[in-house]
């Protein structure tokens, strides 16, 4: 140890924060954290699993037209195998949302935050930052997941014909919109996050609005209830993996709006905290 | 440059830090003294622009922290042990502040060197000790080659040799001509680390000066006088103006108001035998007891004594009898006191 090495090598000497800057940074810290790659990794091979359990009870659906009745509920023109792709973005929006939530909270609960805030005092910038770090980890993850999920699907369902296709703007729609909504989770739970700076709490609040929620909400019996389902962020972002339907009361790309809106409003609510709070 | 003026910070109904104003000079180390507590945390806080004022303001380097565009090139800061993801490595870590500004792994690479982490550079910090903690702060503020440096406890968890070389770091980086301002609930290491100190206690600044300037303010040096003739002295001591004699024991005086050279003329005037001639100069421990004896927040008290006026007195209790004081509040180290005290006492000698 030598207090004598003051010499200031290594530091440019237009040293100071950009948000390119900020944008590295934040990426260093997400991909330095280990629980990072162990998440993205279980949410690909969840999303992989529930295609081929999706895939094969289809194909079980298929195979037995009377004893199941199933096969005549659905449309004619059903995407079995792109609907199968995309089955598992139910669960791995959970995993999306969890990492949404931790990557501002395990910063509160370990006391990361005072370094980072300190580096970049204006703040914004690293909430911004880790909106797009989380965006681009959802989406690859997504689409990882739909990619490999469509490849374990096609062979269980090509005995029936089915398959994807990728010319088909339907099933394109579908199969990016599970890496969309995946975004639009992960938005969404930053920004609560943010505004709870409790993991706890983060992820209770985002289990909640993503999985409870929309299983509840369209069941109960007062009109206010099911004229306001089609808004919540989770129903409102599925429509982009369910095509364009005369029933529905908002279109696919609608529907990713009002989630995208959730999600920007999450976020507002957590730059204003993030802003005003004493860290 | 660290300059604080009325700067004030509530906690709901809880004043933690009020109207405190004072200037923190580059080329000295500056020591922000205070008990545990006192209000020394918000202030640092205050200045990193993690807290926001209440009311009052506080800038470096002329402008508010936040708004210097390369933060990390003003002011380089340790605010607690561990501010860090426990699932990061050490070297990530450092890697991703340096990247908030663009500096490289070159800078990071020397940093680590610096501070001694070579061999855990790599490693969790889940898993560093407090004192690995400390020096991982003191890494990631030296990143940016600061001109300030804003240190709270640094100390807190190192090792005497640790200690001694944040130390030694110190002095340099203020030799050089930075701002250096530490601070610290262990008045015996400010002693010796600290060239000007800022007391602070239950949110208000009590005083502020050289270390030799806040104990002459505070405590009354004395000599210690040891003769066969402690009666006769002292009453020819007690002729003198100003000077107070106290008998300690039997043949032994605590002489305060005159000094040392006074004290050995008249004896040698009037044909006294000294054994004894040993002026005591007050610790800064003492002087920060005595300045804080009434901010402290907790304090433990022996039944049927104050802690108030203590500090005067521990000043000059005879070597080997206990301290006439009560114990010190726990959050002062009692631990380390007793020593602190004769190496500060002979510290302050050399100044």
């Amino acid at each position: 140890m030598s207090a004598t090495t003051t010499t200031a090598a290594g530091i440019p000497s237009n040293a100071r924060v950009t948000f390119a800057h900020e944008l590295t940074s934040e990426w260093i810290k997400f991909t330095a954290v280990r629980s990072t790659p162990w998440i993205l990794g279980a949410t690909v091979i969840v999303m992989v699993g529930i295609a081929a359990i999706s895939a094969w009870s289809f194909s079980f659906l298929l195979d037995n037209p009377e004893e199941t009745g199933g096969a005549a509920a659905l449309p004619t023109d059903f995407d079995f195998a792109g609907q199968s792709a995309v089955a598992g973005y139910v669960m791995a929006q959970i995993v999306v949302a969890v990492l949404g939530v931790m990557v501002i909270t395990g910063e509160y609960s370990t006391g990361q935050i005072r370094s980072t805030l300190s580096a970049v005092p204006a703040r914004l910038p690293v909430l911004a930052a880790k909106a797009i770090v989380v965006s681009v980890a959802a989406f690859v993850t997504g689409a990882i997941g739909v990619a490999l999920g469509a490849l374990v699907t096609i062979p269980l369902l090509s005995r029936f014909d089915y398959s994807i296709d990728l010319s088909n703007g339907t099933t394109l729609l579908t199969l990016l919109g599970a890496p969309l909504y995946l975004v639009g989770a992960g938005l969404f739970a930053l920004g609560v996050g943010t505004m709870l700076r409790s993991t706890a709490g983060g992820i209770a609040i985002a289990v909640v609005l993503f999985f409870v929620v929309p299983i509840i909400w369209p069941n109960l019996s007062p009109d206010f209830f099911q004229d306001t389902s089609p808004y919540l962020p989770s129903l409102a972002g599925a429509r982009l993996m369910e095509g364009e339907s005369a029933d529905a009361v908002l279109t696919p790309w609608q529907g990713y709006g009002v989630m995208l809106g959730w999600a920007a409003l999450s976020l507002l609510g957590g730059a204003v905290l993030l802003k005003r709070r004493d860290a | 440059m660290i300059t604080a003026e009325n700067l004030t910070k509530h906690y709901g109904e809880k004043v933690a830090v009020d109207g405190v104003s004072f200037t923190v000079e580059p080329g000295q180390v500056t020591g922000f003294l205070g008990p545990n507590g006192a209000g020394k945390s918000t202030t640092m806080r205050m200045i990193l622009g993690l807290d926001r004022p209440t009311s009052g303001r506080v800038t470096v380097n002329g402008k508010p922290y936040v708004e210097h565009r390369a933060p990390l090139r003003e002011v380089g800061a340790l605010l607690e042990a561990k501010a860090v993801h426990t699932g990061s490595s050490a070297r990530n870590h450092l890697r991703a502040l340096a990247a908030t500004h663009g500096i490289g792994a070159t800078r990071v690479d020397d940093v680590i060197q610096m501070t001694g982490l070579t061999d855990v550079a790599r490693k969790r910090v889940g898993g560093f000790s407090l004192g690995m903690g400390q020096r991982l702060g003191i890494a990631a503020a030296m990143l940016g080659d600061p001109k300030t440096l804003v240190l709270d406890e640094p100390v807190n968890g190192l090792d005497p040799e640790g200690v001694k070389w944040v130390r030694t770091m110190a002095q340099y980086l203020a030799r050089e001509g930075r701002t250096v301002f530490i601070s610290s609930h262990l008045m015996s290491e400010m002693a010796i680390t600290a060239d000007h100190l800022v007391v602070i206690g239950r949110g208000r600044i009590i005083t502020t000066g050289s270390v030799a300037e806040v104990i002459a303010a505070t405590t009354t040096a004395s000599v210690r006088v040891r003769s066969p003739h402690a009666g006769a002295l002292a009453t020819a001591l007690g002729a003198l103006a100003g000077a107070s004699v106290q008998g300690v024991e039997t043949g032994l005086l605590q002489v305060t108001g005159v000094d040392a050279p006074t004290i050995g003329d008249l004896a040698a005037a009037q044909g006294l035998v000294l054994h004894e001639l040993t002026p005591v100069s007050a610790s800064l421990e003492e002087a920060f007891m005595s300045l804080t004896a009434q901010s402290v927040e907790y304090t433990s008290e022996p039944a049927g004594t104050s802690t108030t006026h203590a500090a005067p007195t521990t000043a000059t209790a005879p070597p080997g009898a206990p301290p006439a004081a009560p114990p010190p509040p726990e959050e002062l180290d009692d631990g380390d006191s007793h020593k602190g005290r004769h190496a500060a006492a002979s510290q302050e000698g050399d100044r």
